[in-house]
C-alpha cells in the first residue's frame, strides 16, 4: 500500500500527438450514400478517450458523424464499436493505448446498422430477452407479498448472481463470435450469460427441461463452437468460458 | 413449479446427443492418433523395433511359430477407426460454413479480429477437410493391404508408391487438428477446469502447443526415416522385411 | 400525419418510467414507452451505491423504521420537501425493495456472524444477527441515522433497471426506442400526449394518450462537468415548461456530489465513504473531521461538497492541469472488500485514470450530480397545471427531496413514485376518455415541423456547439456550489444572450433524418430555457437552503423562503420564465423546521414554527398508549393507493 500522493498515470503524457482516426461512414437514410472509410486527424489530449475524440470530431470537423454514447463511464453498454479489429467500449478506451496513433473504427457487425458507428443493439437485445424469457419465473414474482419479510437468499449466491448480472448488453460478445456471424439465428454469448444467470438464481423455478426447450439445439448451446471470442472481448470480463461449459454440461444431461 | 411445457411437444434431444458424440469421436480419434504416431515412430528405434510393433499389433505372439500373426487385426482396427473417422467428419460437417457466403463472412471476421481461438477453429476446418480425403486414401491402403505392415513395406509405400507427400501433409493436418481439437474439448466441457477456468485455459493452451510441437517433431523424424529407408530399399521394392535377416542394416548405423 | 393512440403514454424508460408503465399494464391498460435509447441503457443503470429502505435487517440498521427514514429525508431536504410525500415514500420504500427482490434483483444479503468493517477510519468488528442471515443487507450513506442503503455490490441501479425492464418485457410493454418527445400536445387544461421525433428517420409522429407521464430524468447536462450521462439533458422538464401551463418546481435546487473523478466527472459512489473511505488534502491530511466532527465524510452531500470547496479555497487542494482536486482514499478498506463491494469503482479507476484504488488515492472534486427540481406535481404525481400530465423520478418535483437529496433516496424515489403514481395514472386513465380533434394534433405537429425546417433552412448563423459550451461554462462558473447575487446576475444576462442567439442557429449538416447536430440544436434551444430558469430561481432566492448556497445570504431563511419556486414559460418569445411561489404550510408539518445539525445554526425562523412545535408536542402528549402509527396519523395524515397501505414487517419487531 502506497500512502504517498500519486499522480494519475493517464494524465500528463502524450500531449500533442497527432491521432489519425479512420472511421466507417455510411448513412442508409441517405439515398445513394455508399459505405466508405474517412480519415480525421486530431490532436491528442492527456487522458483522452475515444468518446472525447469522437465528440471533438463531431463538434469541430464533421457534425454528421453518428455514434452512440450514454453514460461515457463503461456502464451502460451503448458505445460498442470495433476498435482496430476488436469490439470494445469506445468510452473506456484511452487513445494512449494505441502507440502508433492510428485508430480504425467500424460499427459492431452482426447488428442492424443505423448509420456510421451507430447500430441497433437495443432491438437485438429485446428479442434475445424475449427468446430466453429473461425474467424470474415464479409465483412469488407474479404475486409478491411485499408487506412481509423477503425470501432469504444465501449471501454467497447473491454475490454470484450479481457476478453474472453485470452484463451491460453492449453486444461486443456477439460481434466477436464467428459462429454468430455465420449463423444469424444463433443465440450468442449474451443470451447464454443471461440464461446462466437465471439458471443460477434459486428464485427462478425453471427446470433443466425448461431450459432445454430454450437453448437445447444448434441455434442454442450446441451451436457454440467454443471460439472464445466472447470470453476474450467482453468489456465486463464476464466468465463466458466457464458458464457456457456449465450450460453445455447441464443440457447434455437432460434426458 | 411443473415443467412449463409438459403437454407440449418436447424439443428433440438429438442435438445434445450429437454434440456429445462429436466430442467423444474426436476424443477417440485424437487419442488414437497419438498412440498411432508413437507406434509408427518406432522406426526411429530401428527396423526391428518397428517390425516388432507391427507384429505385436497382429498379435503374432499368440502364434508359436513366430510367423505373420493375424493380419485381420489391423484391418479390424482400421475399419473401426474408419467408421469413427467418417462419423466424426459427418458431424463436423454440420459446423462447416455451409455456403460460400458464410465462409467469406467467417474469413473476413477472422481477419478483422485476429483472435487466436477463432483462427484455430478455421485451422481445424481446413485440416479436417484435408484429412477427409487424404486420411481416407491412407486408410483405404491400409485396409486393402492389411498384413503388409513392416519397415520395408511401409517405406516402399512412402517412396515407391509415392505416398510421401500425402503423409507429410497428413502429418501436419492431423497433429494440428488433434491438438487443437483436444484443447477445444477441454474448454468446451470445462470438466478439468479446477478452481479458475481462466488459468486452466492458459494451461490447456500451453499443453496444446507442446503436444503439437512434440508430435510434429516425432512425425517428421519418422517421416525422414521412412523416406530414407524407402530410397535405399527402392531396388528391392516389394520385398518384405524378415526379422532374422543377417544383413540387417539400421538407418542409424548407416546414416 | 402518423398518429399512435394508447391509454398510458410514458416518456422515459428509466426506473421511474418503467415502473409506471408496469403499473398501467398490470391494470390492463394499453401502455407504451418512449425512450431515446434502449431501456436498459437509461441513466438509472449508473446508480452504484444503492437504494434506501428501512428494512432494519443489518446490525447497524437495527431499530430503523419509516419514522427515522422520514426524519432523515426531511432534514436532508433542509425542510424544503413536501412532508406528506416523504411519508408516502418512506412507507412504500420497503415494499418496493421487496418487490424488486421478487423480480430478480440480487440484493447483497446479510451474513450472520462477526465481520471486520471500517468505521471512522478504524477497523471494527460488527456482529450480524444469525436470525437476519440471508435478508437484505444495507450500508451506511451520508445524512442517515441508520445503515439503510440496500445495495448489490456497487451495481444497484444496474441490477434494479435490468429487473424492472425484464418485468416490462415479460408484460409485453412496447418500448419505442430512439424516439424523442419534442412537445406535449395539450388542449385547454388537459394534456393529450406528445409530438415525437424518430431519431433515425426524422419523422414526426403524434402519440395521443389519455395520460402522459414524463420520466425523462434530470437536467445535469446544462453543466459542463457532471456525473450525469450525456443524454440527461432535461428535455422532459423543458417540454413541460414550454406548455406555459405546467410549472417546474425548485429548478435552482441542483446537487453537487462530493466525489467525482477529475477531469471526466465520472462518479465514485457514496458507498466509498459509506464503507469507510476518507477524504484527504494535498498533504494527505484527513480534513473532514475538522469541519464536521460528528458526521465527518458522511455528512449530507451538500455539506461535504461545500466543505471540500472551502478547503480547496484555503489552498489545500492538489493542483492538476484540470484545476485543484482532493483525494478519496479507500485503500484502508482492503483489497478483498474493494474487489467484492466496489467492483465498478475499481474498473472505472483502472480504465479512466490508470489508478488502482487498492493502492492509490483517487483524484476527486465536487461535481454536478442531481436535479432536485423538475416538473412540479402534486402528491398524486399529476401536474397542477395540466390534467393528465404526470411526472415521476428525477424529472419530477414531486418534492421528496426539497433542496438536497439524500444518497440512495433517488433510485428509491424512482421505484416508489413509480408504484404510487403508477396507480394514480391508471385511475386517471380508467376515469377519462380520449377526445381530441385532429386539428389540435396537427397544430402541434406543424409547430414542431416549422421549428425543424427553420433550423435546416437557415443558410448561416450561430453554431450549436459554441453556444452549448458557452452555456455550460456559465453554469459551471457562476451557478455552482457557492452562489452570489452578482455572479448569478451575470449568468442570467449571459444565458439570455445565448438564448437569443440560439434562435438564430444554422446547421452545417442539413439532413432532416438522423442528424446529431439537428438533435443537439433542438435540445440546446430548450436547455437554455432550463438554464435561465435555474439561474433566475437561484438569483431570486436570497437565502441558503440545502444545496442552494448564497454566500451573500448564508442563513436559511424560513421566514421569507419556506416556499417552493414555480416557473412558467408563458410565451415562446419570452426570455425568462414567470416565477411564482407556493408556500410550505408549517401548520401541517409533522416535523416543523429545526436545526439540521451541520455547522452553526443561523436559521431565520418562521413566526409559525414555534407554535407548530408546541402543537405537535401536545398532540403527542395527548395520546398516551397510542402506537407510532396513530401518533403519526394525528400529526399529519397522508393517503396512499389502497394496495400500499399495509404495514411493513421487520425482523425482530414484526409490524410494530
Ligand atoms: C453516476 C450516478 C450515480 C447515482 N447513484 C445513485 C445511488 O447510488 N442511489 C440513488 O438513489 N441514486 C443515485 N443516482 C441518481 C439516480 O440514479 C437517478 O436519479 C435516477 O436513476 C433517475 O431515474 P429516472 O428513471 O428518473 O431517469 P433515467 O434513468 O435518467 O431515465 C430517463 C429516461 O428518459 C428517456 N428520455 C429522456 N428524454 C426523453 C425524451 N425527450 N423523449 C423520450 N425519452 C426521453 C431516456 O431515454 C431514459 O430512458 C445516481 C446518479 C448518477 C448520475
Ligand atoms: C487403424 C488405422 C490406421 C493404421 C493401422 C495406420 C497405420 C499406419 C502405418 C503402418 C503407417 C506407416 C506408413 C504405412 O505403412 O503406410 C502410417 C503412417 C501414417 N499414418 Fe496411419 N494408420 C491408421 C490410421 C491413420 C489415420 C486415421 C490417419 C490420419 C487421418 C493416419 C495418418 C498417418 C500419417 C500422417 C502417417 C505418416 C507418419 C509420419 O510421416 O511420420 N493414419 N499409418
Ligand atoms: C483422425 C482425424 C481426426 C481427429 C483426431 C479429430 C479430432 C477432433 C477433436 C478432438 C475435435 C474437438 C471436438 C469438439 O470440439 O467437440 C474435433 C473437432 C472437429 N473436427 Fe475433427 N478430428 C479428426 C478428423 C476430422 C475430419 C476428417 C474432419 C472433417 C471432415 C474433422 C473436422 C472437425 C471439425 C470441423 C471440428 C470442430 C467441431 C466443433 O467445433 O464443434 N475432424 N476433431
Ligand atoms: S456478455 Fe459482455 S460482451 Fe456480451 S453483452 Fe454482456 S457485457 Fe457485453
Ligand atoms: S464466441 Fe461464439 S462460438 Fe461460443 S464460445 Fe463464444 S459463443
Ligand atoms: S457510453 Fe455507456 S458504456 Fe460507453
Amino acid at each position: 500500500m502506497s500512502n504517498h500522493v500519486n499522480t494519475p498515470t493517464a494524465h500528463g503524457n502524450d500531449k500533442g500527438r497527432k491521432l489519425r482516426f479512420h472511421i466507417f461512414r455510411y448513412n442508409p437514410q441517405l439515398p445513394g450514400d455508399k459505405p466508405r472509410m474517412q480519415t480525421f486527424e486530431i490532436e491528442e489530449q492527456p487522458g483522452m478517450t475515444i468518446f472525447v475524440a469522437l465528440n471533438e470530431i463531431r463538434e469541430r470537423q464533421d457534425s454528421s458523424l453518428q455514434f452512440d454514447f450514454v453514460c461515457r463511464a463503461g456502464i451502460c453498454g451503448s458505445c460498442g464499436v470495433v476498435i482496430n479489429g476488436r469490439p470494445d467500449l469506445a468510452c473506456h478506451t484511452l487513445t494512449a493505448k494505441f502507440s502508433g496513433g492510428e485508430i480504425t473504427l467500424l460499427p459492431l457487425p452482426a447488428f442492424e446498422l443505423i448509420g456510421d458507428l451507430s447500430v441497433n443493439t437495443g432491438k437485438f437485445m429485446r428479442s434475445m430477452s424475449e427468446r430466453i424469457e429473461s425474467w424470474i419465473h415464479s409465483e412469488e414474482a407474479k404475486h409478491c407479498d411485499f408487506n412481509v419479510l423477503e425470501e432469504r437468499m444465501d449471501p454467497d449466491l447473491a454475490d454470484k448472481i450479481y457476478e453474472l448480472d453485470r452484463c451491460i448488453e453492449c453486444g461486443c460478445c456477439i460481434s466477436a463470435c464467428g459462429t454468430k456471424r455465420m449463423r444469424e439465428d444463433f443465440l450468442g454469448a449474451v443470451g447464454f450469460m443471461h440464461v446462466a444467470r437465471f439458471h443460477l438464481d434459486t428464485r427462478d423455478q425453471r427446470t433443466d427441461d425448461d431450459w432445454y426447450e430454450i437453448i437445447g439445439d444448434d441455434d442454442g448451446i450446441f451451436g457454440c463452437m467454443s471460439l472464445m471470442g466472447c470470453e476474450d472481448n467482453c468489456p465486463k470480463d464476464l466468465p463466458h468460458q466457464a458458464q457456457i461449459a456449465f450450460l453445455r454440461r447441464k443440457m447434455v444431461m437432460v434426458r | 413449479m411443473k415443467s412449463l411445457l409438459q403437454e407440449e411437444v418436447r424439443k428433440s434431444r438429438m442435438p445434445a446427443r450429437l454434440d456429445l458424440l462429436q466430442s467423444l469421436s474426436g476424443l477417440v480419434l485424437g487419442l488414437f492418433m497419438w498412440v498411432h504416431l508413437i507406434l509408427v515412430s518406432s522406426i526411429l528405434l530401428g527396423k526391428g523395433a518397428m517390425n516388432a510393433v507391427a507384429r505385436f499389433m497382429e498379435l503374432s505372439f499368440l502364434r508359436e511359430d513366430g510367423s505373420g500373426g493375424y493380419p485381420f487385426i489391423p484391418w479390424v482396427i482400421a475399419f473401426g477407426i474408419f467408421l469413427v473417422f467418417i462419423f466424426h467428419a459427418g458431424l463436423a460437417m454440420r459446423k462447416f460454413p455451409s455456403t460460400w457466403k458464410q465462409n467469406r463472412v467467417f474469413l473476413s471476421h477472422m481477419q478483422m479480429m485476429r483472435h487466436p481461438d477463432t483462427s484455430l477453429w478455421y485451422v481445424q476446418v481446413v485440416t479436417g477437410f484435408i484429412m477427409f480425403f487424404l486420411g481416407s486414401v491412407h486408410l483405404y491402403v491400409i485396409m486393402t493391404n492389411a498384413g503388409s505392415i513392416d519397415p520395408y513395406a511401409s517405406a516402399d509405400r512412402f517412396v515407391t508408391d509415392w505416398m510421401w507427400p500425402l503423409f507429410l501433409i497428413l502429418l501436419f493436418a492431423v497433429e494440428l487438428h488433434a491438438a487443437i481439437g483436444m484443447y477445444r474439448l477441454a474448454i468446451k466441457w470445462g470438466i478439468l477446469d479446477g478452481e479458475d477456468p481462466r488459468v486452466a485455459r492458459k494451461k490447456f493452451k500451453k499443453i496444446k502447443n507442446i503436444t503439437s510441437a512434440f508430435f510434429l517433431t516425432l512425425g517428421i523424424l519418422s517421416w525422414i526415416a521412412y523416406v530414407y529407408i524407402g530410397i535405399q530399399h527402392r531396388a528391392h521394392a516389394g520385398e518384405r522385411y524378415i526379422s532374422s535377416t543377417a544383413v540387417e542394416y539400421s538407418f542409424v548405423a548407416r546414416g | 400525419m402518423k398518429v399512435v393512440y394508447t391509454d398510458s403514454l410514458v416518456i422515459g424508460a428509466g426506473l421511474a418510467g418503467l415502473r409506471v408503465a408496469v403499473a398501467s399494464k398490470m391494470r390492463g391498460l394499453d401502455t407504451l414507452i418512449l425512450s431515446l435509447i434502449p431501456a436498459k441503457r437509461s441513466h438509472s443503470a449508473a446508480a452504484q451505491g444503492g437504494m434506501q429502505a428501512s428494512l432494519g435487517a443489518a446490525a447497524k440498521g437495527e431499530g430503523d423504521n419509516e419514522d427515522i427514514h422520514f426524519a432523515d429525508t426531511v432534514k436532508g431536504s433542509d425542510w424544503g420537501c413536501d412532508q406528506p410525500v416523504a411519508r408516502m415514500f418512506t412507507h412504500v420504500a420497503p415494499k418496493a425493495i421487496r418487490e424488486l427482490a421478487a423480480w430478480g434483483v440480487p440484493w447483497s444479503r446479510v451474513r450472520g456472524g462477526d465481520h471486520e468493517v471500517v468505521i471512522n477510519a478504524q477497523r471494527t468488528i460488527i456482529h450480524e444477527k444469525e436470525e437476519a442471515h440471508g435478508l437484505i443487507m444495507a450500508r451506511d450513506f451520508g445524512g442517515t441515522k441508520k445503515w439503510r442503503t440496500c445495495y448489490t455490490s456497487d451495481g444497484a441501479g444496474h441490477t434494479m433497471l435490468y429487473a424492472m425492464d425484464n418485468k416490462a418485457i415479460e408484460l409485453g410493454i412496447p418500448v419505442h426506442e430512439r424516439m424523442e418527445a419534442v412537445a406535449l400536445i395539450h388542449e385547454g387544461d388537459r394534456c393529450r400526449g406528445a409530438v415525437v421525433r424518430d431519431l433515425i428517420t426524422g419523422e414526426l409522429i403524434a402519440y395521443v394518450a389519455k395520460a402522459t407521464t414524463i420520466a425523462t430524468g434530470g437536467y445535469g447536462r446544462i453543466y459542463g462537468v457532471t456525473t450525469n450521462a450525456v443524454i440527461v439533458e432535461g428535455m422532459g422538464a423543458a417540454i413541460a415548461l414550454e406548455t406555459g401551463k405546467a410549472p417546474l418546481g425548485n429548478m435552482e435546487a441542483v446537487q453537487f456530489h462530493p466525489t467525482a473523478i477529475v477531469p471526466v466527472g465520472i462518479l465514485m459512489t457514496e458507498g466509498c465513504r459509506g464503507d469507510g473511505g476518507v477524504l484527504r488534502d494535498v498533504d494527505g491530511y484527513r480534513f473532514m473531521p475538522d469541519y464536521e466532527p460528528e458526521k465527518k465524510e458522511l455528512a449530507s452531500r451538500d455539506v461535504v461538497s461545500r466543505r471540500m470547496t472551502e478547503h480547496m479555497r484555503k489552498g489545500k487542494g492538489v493542483p492538476s492541469p484540470y484545476g485543484d482536486h482532493l483525494w478519496l482514499d479507500i485503500t484502508i478498506l482492503g483489497k478483498e472488500h474493494i474487489e467484492r463491494n466496489l467492483r465498478e469503482v475499481t474498473e472505472i479507476c483502472r480504465n479512466f485514470l490508470g489508478v488502482d484504488p487498492v493502492k492509490d488515492y483517487i483524484p476527486v472534486r465536487p461535481t454536478q450530480h442531481y436535479s432536485m427540481g423538475g416538473v412540479r406535481t402534486n402528491w398524486t404525481g399529476e401536474s397542477p397545471g395540466l390534467r393528465g400530465l404526470f411526472s415521476v423520478g428525477e424529472a419530477a418535483c414531486w418534492d421528496l427531496h426539497g433542496f438536497n437529496r439524500l444518497g440512495g433516496n433517488s433510485v428509491a424515489e424512482t421505484v416508489v413514485s413509480g408504484m404510487i403514481v403508477g396507480e394514480y395514472v391508471a385511475d386517471y386513465c380508467e376515469q377519462s376518455t380520449l377526445e381530441i380533434s385532429t386539428g389540435v394534433i396537427a397544430g402541434f405537429m406543424e409547430r414542431e415541423r416549422a421549428r425543424i425546417d427553420a433550423l435546416l433552412a437557415r443558410p448561416s448563423g450561430e453554431k450549436v456547439y459554441e453556444l452549448r459550451s458557452a452555456m455550460q461554462q456559465i453554469m459551471m462558473d457562476k451557478v455552482g456550489i457557492f452562489r452570489t447575487g452578482e455572479k448569478l446576475q451575470e449568468a442570467l444576462d449571459g444565458l439570455k444572450d445565448l438564448l437569443r442567439r440560439s434562435r438564430n442557429i444554422a446547421l452545417t449538416n442539413k439532413i432532416g433524418s438522423s442528424n446529431p447536430e439537428l438533435v443537439d440544436a433542438l435540445r440546446l434551444q430548450r436547455q437554455l430555457k432550463l438554464a435561465v430558469t435555474v439561474t433566475k430561481g437561484a438569483l431570486l432566492r436570497t437565502e441558503s437552503r440545502g444545496a442552494h448556497t448564497r454566500e451573500d445570504y448564508p442563513e436559511r431563511n424560513d421566514r421569507d423562503w419556506l416556499k417552493r419556486t414555480l416557473a412558467y414559460w408563458k410565451n415562446e418569445a419570452d426570455e425568462e420564465p414567470t416565477i411564482e411561489y407556493e408556500d410550505l404550510d408549517i401548520s401541517k408539518m409533522e416535523l416543523p423546521p429545526g436545526f439540521r445539525g451541520y455547522g452553526t445554526d443561523n436559521t431565520i425562523h418562521h413566526p409559525n414554527t414555534a407554535g407548530r412545535v408546541q402543537q405537535a408536542a401536545e398532540i403527542v402528549q395527548s395520546m398516551p398508549g397510542a402506537d407510532r402509527f396513530q401518533v403519526q396519523n394525528a400529526l399529519m395524515p397522508f393517503d396512499l393507493p389502497a394496495k400500499y397501505k399495509e404495514k411493513n414487517e421487520r425482523i425482530g419487531v414484526g409490524c410494530k
